[in-house]
């Protein structure tokens, strides 16, 4: 049997794609957890509420995108601002088990009201991205996946370069390893935590726009939250990139899993595989493939 | 100028740690404070600091005044803005972080971004050393290097009162001397008052103006450096010297042990 080159090409491209967006999806994860240690578990909700308000905006209300999805910013901004203010803030200094706690009832408190403000069960949104194909070989490759890893890669360098470069990035890790002598250098760490759900809303809604764009908007889009923790886990959790690596692997897996392995296992192969992988890596390397190894001395 | 009035610090609300501490920070000296373990000194910092708030504690009597503002209810960020930064005890670095990021970490509340390259020049002219690790991973520099960059960290804030606590800990004697020889020329060279929390007497009251003495949340005894050397209690209790000024032999010991003066 020969092998298809064409098809390959596909999975490929629709492999990295995907996973460029769990990578996207994980970053807003690792913002929260560098600063402050807290996994937030709403994050597959606040993925999904800001695919719904761009629904809102772009089909509902039928805005251009050049003005919507700045409103989705603006509505992404303000939903990290309003958790961190009312829900996290009050926490600061207990254990970090409840704030994690507080997390998980935020995304249940999102669900509830995605359900109640948007009930339908699937929508598409306006198309985003040329809809031309390219041709490359034999392989047909629709152009929105280019767009998708372009724009990914875009928002990772940002992403990396504010971390490296700009006062309030540096200020975020700093935080993330002693919030204590950040104090004492008298900045506000409040400040930094908002900073830091305001960016990870952000990043997430640009992942939720990007994935509902080249899919379609329904509650499935939850599990990319549990996708992103997977990529986050496996490159490492405070690690940008380890998720860069670790999105599109997890990614590649999945699509690959699906479109090799379906015939001969069975249908649900695509969603396991990744854990698979996952679990392995653990085992080898428990800080993921990237993350940080505690530094002691002794 | 930084006053403080009599004041009280009471943690959780129940435990009172420092019962009524005075002492005058004036522009431009060094002051240290000195005393055992528990004496209260990195509170007293950490009053001035507002540092106390984020542990619980709280000045309940008396009041912190910075040239005329009564300062002892604001937070960490305020007191940080009227130019009062703490270096925490025990080498707080930012581990993952170069150590040129950790000296900007203390300019990020600097209005004058212009003068913050100048000025890491100008920590790289007090701690050489520094430029020479300025791409290396914090969380892997020797104890003395941690120590250098916590202290270079508070003068890139550009403060007017430097609070150190306990630069000297862990450290080798010789490094604890070049430490304090660049704390006195950062003193005298930028008029940056210093308050200095030490439990190594001796070589805090070389640099210092004026001391206090702490001794279970009380100021006991206070003065001019030279005052506080030359006193035979402080001798004898904390630098460990007997009244004639000789190294003491506890093998001979048969008085009873004298009573402290001030008590």
């Amino acid at each position: 049997m020969d092998f298809n080159w064409g098809e390959f090409l596909q999975f490929t491209i629709t492999g990295l794609s995907v996973g460029m967006v769990y990578a996207l999806i994980a970053l807003g994860f690792a913002l929260i957890w560098k600063a402050s240690s807290v996994a937030n578990l709403a994050l597959g909700q606040i993925v999904l509420i800001s695919s719904w308000f761009t629904y809102s905006m772009l089909a509902q209300a039928g805005l251009p995108a050049y003005i919507g999805l700045p409103i989705v910013a603006i509505f992404a901004l303000f939903l990290g601002w309003v958790i961190e203010r009312f829900a996290l803030r009050p926490l600061i200094a207990q254990p970090i088990l409840s704030l994690i706690a507080v997390t998980l009832g935020i995304g249940y408190f999102l669900e509830g009201l995605i359900t109640f403000i948007w009930p339908l069960s699937t929508a598409a949104l306006p198309d985003l991205f040329p809809k031309e194909v390219i041709h490359i070989g034999s392989a047909v490759i629709s152009q929105e996946y280019v767009w998708v890893i372009g724009i990914c890669l875009l928002v990772f360098l940002a992403l990396t370069m504010f971390f490296r470069y700009h006062r309030m990035g540096i200020a975020m890790r700093a935080t993330a390893d002693d919030q204590m002598a950040v104090q004492a250098c008298g900045i506000p760490v409040t400040r930094v935590f908002s900073t830091s759900w305001m960016f990870a809303c952000v990043v997430a809604a640009i992942g939720g726009v990007l994935i509902s764009s080249i899919g379609s908007i329904s509650h499935g889009l939850v599990e990319t939250g549990l996708k992103a923790f997977s990529v986050v886990i496996l490159g490492g959790l405070d690690s940008f990139i380890g998720a860069i690596v670790a999105g599109p692997i997890i990614g590649l897996a999945e699509t690959y899993g699906g479109g090799y392995l379906t015939e001969h296992l069975w249908a649900g192969v695509r969603d396991v595989i990744p854990f698979v992988i996952i679990i392995i890596v653990m085992v080898i390397k428990p800080y993921g493939l990237f993350g940080e190894e505690r530094i002691e001395r002794i | 100028m930084l006053k403080l009035n009599n004041i009280e610090v009471t943690y959780l609300n129940v435990i009172r740690v420092l019962h009524g501490v005075s002492l005058t920070v004036e522009d431009g000296a060094i002051i240290a404070l000195l005393g055992a373990n528990g004496a209260g000194k990195s509170t007293t910092l950490k009053a001035i600091s507002g540092l106390l708030h984020v542990e619980e504690g709280e000045v309940t009597d008396g009041s912190i005044e910075w040239n005329g503002v009564r300062i002892e209810k604001k937070n960490a960020e305020q007191i940080g803005k009227l130019g009062i930064i703490q270096a925490l005890e025990g080498r707080h670095v930012f581990e993952h972080l170069t150590s040129e990021e950790n000296l900007m970490v203390g300019a990020h509340n600097r209005k004058d971004r212009h003068a913050v390259k100048p000025d890491l020049e100008m920590v790289y002219d007090y701690f050489p050393r520094l430029k020479d690790l300025r791409r290396n991973t914090a969380g892997y520099l020797s104890g003395g290097e941690q120590q250098m960059l916590v202290i270079g960290r508070a003068m890139m804030a550009r403060p007017k009162l430097m609070m150190l606590d306990e630069p000297s800990l862990g450290l080798a004697p010789l490094l604890v001397e070049e430490i304090y020889d660049i704390i006195k020329r950062f003193n005298s060279e930028q008029k940056t008052s210093v308050l200095l929390v030490e439990q190594n007497v001796r070589i805090a009251l070389n640099i210092a103006h004026n001391g206090y003495v702490m001794e279970n949340g009380r100021v006991v005894l206070d003065g001019s450096a030279d005052f506080l050397k030359n006193n035979e209690d402080v001798k004898e209790f904390y630098m460990g010297l007997s009244t004639l000024g000789t190294k003491k032999s506890y093998r001979e010991v048969k008085h009873y042990k004298r009573r402290k003066r001030w008590l």
